[in-house]
């Protein structure tokens, strides 16, 4: 069934990029719409059954030791069911605009839609660095051939930030490969293993620890980003088409976040109580100093980008608490972090088409012209600022609770993210909707019904889980019992 | 040794057809007698075969496992350029047969490296791989570039080939003998003088960094591979590069494997140097040949780690599949590299400005060959880079780190063609006008690749 939900994309993808159908952009929401419905069952028959059932294991490299292995527990699950639930929405948003090569960037989605769900189900190492990878190459075409201005060095910097520090984790992962298996084994018996609880089951000393984690480390900061790796991100976002920034925001960063959870601190818990308090910090800088260039940004598009930034500073210094609240806390407020900034992002690319621009100063007064909008951005933007009973504020809460009880102090500071986050936003929403309307904005025409659904969906999304948080906490529960069990710091 | 013997008979065919001027016979003799060959060699890996035409002869030879898988590697890849000869080739006319001809002696060449088991015939196997390529180097008479790189390729190599005899006969003096068995011996149990025999390694290790183009013994590299017509340039950075590596390990496996506490700090400084230097000098290139050269001086930087490696499990099944998944990205690169250059008359990475809009099945072949060769997942560059990595880490951590970064390096200057294809807006896509035969080997080629990122284990456990 895992299986399925990774082939699906990307079987749709090359079909579409191969056979380069007239009708590709329905094609491809289509196999999203799919592997959405696929993906719903396969909660049901997880909360029935347990993930066992649901797992694929075949081997892919036996002597290496690498195999092909997928499997779902609550935690991938729960990042599955993102990457699946924004899919179509993400396909459909790309609807506005048409782009020339269609085939090309519609193939390339679903590409890296399959290479997200690989990412989030693999059980074995090298496949995660694999899948880690694969998503790059065509994030990277869809946002060098169909991206903005100065979209080739752009994404150079990207690409290539991206690939180092992933490169540092495929040495860690090597390294403790190589450690994996028994040292008095036999010369025919296969010595070393990728899978996570082979990987996991390696003990390290502090030091070598020490050097595993970073190496980690350094590529899931540049991945998420936090501070100070997060330099390719405003320009990438800006630059990017919006369907490649709501890939981007929407599900690729919680990659990283995902690795920091499965990957870095199971395999290296002994580096923990060195490294957490740099590592806290500097999501905790990252929150504030990602918040007060938000508050300067006149660029909608890349005001939205350094508060995903900030947003993500906050999540990362929960699960770096690796308390029950905080990481609970970080998986629910990925959740919504995807839904609210792919909102976001939205309204933004929605407004950019219609008045040309991306300046809050030439916006104003949208509200008397687009009511629809206006409602629907409101509500989207306070889950954004995790008002109560909006999804935002859960997430908040448990983070908040679960830094706090990790390090007064910095609960402390990571809380200020709540009034600079109220800051932008409000001062973003009220510079866009609100005050007088200039000539463009006067004939703002309101939402179409795709506009609508797509909005309407996630507005929805932004109420439900607001009112019923329980829906995805309950989902993840066991795993992250699991995970904080199996992990001894 | 069947598929020695076949190439040895279909060479003498071609040359003898080589009368008749006409350009499909020729093609057919030799790809028949390749892929004959090829086939040959196959079935010999499958079968595990190393007895009957295999077995020592006079003590020279040894076709084993090792020898056989890195020969059917050096067999796809001539099958591959022979397949793109036919277009390839179409300014040569009256010395065709002899082109022909000396390909396949050189690949007879280095079959004899592959499977050597006494120096003699590694100097033999090196002499026979690269006199015809001395030639094939200059086979454009009238052009100047072509007879430069001839010159330099036979001048340097003459020398290099020099300090190789000086090295050999070091070691005899040495250890008594010219065996590998009985040269790992003598070393093994001490009875050598040991300053001969550590100044005949070092000179040996000179003789074949210049074949392989290792840093600092690179130079002719870049400005030979750049002047040589183009298809001899994919046969030089693929085959020859492939025998010289296979012809290290060897060497070095079987007999200097118990001095590499001499050998091996050394061989990782050249190791470093080589990986580093050519890929920050690849960075500067506007010429794709010489930015090739540059790339596959890099890779022999990576492939040295095979060499850091032996005694570990799995370095000569590392060292096979990358030496193959490089050999097929190199070629269908350069396939893609002769149509756009050749018939729009430009030798730099701005010929390929918007080619993906008229050709998107030649981009995508071109884009497929870069990431190969950068190594990213989930192409079988990839596996071969990762397999490589792991077998050296345990001895040499730093080296590996600077070979991730390396490798991250090279990634700049392999984007440059994809970003002409793809993200160049206002260009007109070049014209080009692809021939049956190009088709056939490119498509081969990615089905090879996609193989090879299916199942690596089958490559890499071979040997």
């Amino acid at each position: 069934m895992s299986l399925l939900l990774l082939l699906i994309p990307l079987i749709a993808a090359g079909f579409v990029l191969v056979a380069r159908p007239s009708n590709g952009r329905q094609i491809a929401l289509l196999f999203t719409l799919a592997n959405l419905a696929l993906t719903a069952y396969v909660v049901m028959a997880f909360q029935s059954g347990g993930g066992e059932a649901l797992a694929f294991r075949t081997p892919w490299v036996p002597n290496a030791g690498i195999s092909f292995s997928l499997s779902l527990d609550g935690i991938s699950l729960l990042l599955v069911v993102l990457t699946n639930l924004l899919a179509p929405i993400i396909v459909l948003s790309s609807f506005g605009r048409t782009y020339e090569h269609e085939n090309r960037y519609y193939g390339m989605v679903l590409m890296m839609l399959g290479a997200l769900n690989g990412v989030f189900m693999a059980e074995d190492g090298l496949l995660f660095y694999v899948f880690y990878e694969l998503a790059l190459i065509p994030i990277y075409f869809i946002c060098a051939i169909w991206g903005g201005q100065d979209r080739i060095r752009v994404t150079l910097k990207f690409f290539i930030y991206t690939f180092i520090g992933s490169l540092f984790m495929l040495m860690s992962l090597i390294y403790v490969y190589l450690q994996t298996g028994d040292p008095l084994a036999g010369n025919d018996v296969i010595r070393h293993s990728f899978l996570w609880r082979d990987l996991v089951a390696v003990p390290l000393s502090p030091s070598t620890a020490w050097w595993v984690m970073l190496g980690f480390f350094v590529a899931f900061a540049v991945k998420m980003p936090i501070f100070p790796f997060h330099t390719w991100q405003p320009d990438t976002y800006t630059t990017a088409p919006t369907g490649g920034t709501m890939l981007l925001s929407g599900i690729m960063l919680k990659m990283g976040v995902y690795g920091v959870i499965r990957w870095m601190v199971p395999l290296a818990p002994e580096a923990m109580h060195t490294l957490v308090p740099t590592f806290m910090t500097l999501a905790v800088v990252g929150i504030v100093y990602a918040s007060i260039i938000a508050v300067k940004q006149s660029d909608f598009k890349r005001l939205i980008a350094y508060s995903s930034i900030a947003h993500v500073g906050l999540i990362a210094a929960g699960v770096f608490a690796w308390n029950k609240t905080g990481v609970q806390g970080s998986l629910i407020q990925m959740f919504n972090h995807g839904i609210n900034v792919v909102g976001l992002f939205f309204v933004a690319d929605l407004i950019e088409r219609r008045l040309g621009t991306r300046s809050l100063a030439d916006m104003g007064g949208i509200a008397k012209s687009a009511p629809r909008l206006a409602t629907l951005f409101m509500i989207i933007m306070l889950g954004a600022v995790a008002v109560p009973l909006t999804n935002g504020f859960p997430g908040e809460f448990l983070l908040l609770n679960g830094i706090w009880n990790y390090n007064a102090w910095m609960g402390a500071v990571a809380g200020l993210t709540i009034i600079f986050g109220a800051v932008y936003m409000l001062r973003a929403y009220g510079l866009a909707m609100f005050g007088e309307p200039n000539e463009a904005t006067a004939q703002f025409a309101d939402l179409d019904t795709r506009e609508l659904t797509i909005l309407g969906v996630l507005a929805f999304l932004v109420l439900v889980l607001g009112f019923f948080p329980q829906t995805i906490l309950g989902l993840t529960d066991q795993s992250v019992n699991a995970i904080l069990g199996a992990v001894q710091i | 040794m069947k598929a020695l013997l076949i190439l040895f008979f279909t060479a003498i065919a071609v040359l003898f057809a080589g009368l008749s001027k006409n350009r499909k016979t020729l093609q057919t003799i030799a790809l028949a007698g390749s892929i004959l060959a090829l086939l040959a060699t196959g079935i010999d890996l499958m079968l595990g075969d190393t007895t009957g035409l295999n077995e020592h002869y006079a003590t020279m030879f040894r076709f084993d496992q090792y020898a056989l898988a890195f020969s059917a590697v050096v067999l796809i890849g001539t099958v591959l350029i022979l397949g793109l000869s036919g277009w390839g080739f179409r300014a040569l006319t009256d010395t065709l047969g002899d082109n022909y001809g000396l390909i396949l002696f050189s690949l007879c060449g280095a079959l004899c490296m592959f499977s050597f088991t006494n120096m003699v015939m590694l100097f033999l196997g090196i002499e026979i791989l690269s006199i015809p390529m001395y030639v094939m180097a200059g086979s454009r008479r009238d052009e100047p570039e072509s007879n430069e790189a001839a010159l330099k390729y036979f001048l340097m190599g003459a020398f290099a080939t020099g300090f190789l005899l000086f090295g050999i006969a070091l070691v005899y003096g040495a250890t008594a003998s010219f065996d590998m068995q009985v040269i790992a011996r003598a070393i093994a149990e001490g009875k050598h003088s040991l300053g001969m025999l550590h100044m005949g390694i070092l000179l040996m290790l000179v003789g074949l960094s210049f074949k392989v183009s290792a840093v600092p013994f690179h130079f002719w590299a870049p400005d030979v591979y750049t002047g040589s017509p183009n298809l001899v340039t994919a046969f030089m950075s693929t085959v020859v590069k492939t025998a010289g590596f296979a012809a290290l390990y060897r060497l070095f496996s079987s007999a200097f494997v118990d001095a590499i506490d001499f050998w091996g700090i050394t061989v990782a400084a050249i190791a470093a140097l080589t990986m580093t230097l050519a890929n920050v000098t690849a960075l500067f290139q506007t010429n794709f040949k010489r930015m090739m050269a540059y790339s596959s001086i890099s890779h022999a930087g990576y492939l040295l780690l095979a060499v850091l490696a032996i005694g570990q499990a799995g370095s000569a099944g590392a060292m096979l599949l990358y030496t193959l998944s490089y050999s097929i990205a190199t070629i269908c690169a350069f396939a893609v590299y002769i149509l756009v250059a050749e018939q729009n008359n430009n030798a730099t990475i701005d010929a390929f400005n918007g080619l993906s809009k008229k050709e998107p099945f030649l981009a995508a072949v071109m884009v497929i060959s870069m990431l190969s060769l950068a190594g990213i997942p989930p192409t079988a560059g990839f596996f071969g880079k990762y397999f490589l990595f792991t077998a050296a880490f345990e001895r040499y951590p730093w080296l590996i780190g600077l070979a991730v970064i390396n490798s991250a390096v090279s990634i700049y200057y392999y984007f440059k063609v994809i970003i002409a294809m793809y993200f160049v807006r206002d260009e007109a896509s070049p014209v080009v006008v692809t021939p049956v035969g190009f088709k056939w080997v490119v498509a081969g080629g990615l089905v090879l690749i996609a193989l090879l990122t299916l199942a690596p284990g089958s490559v890499y456990g071979l040997i």
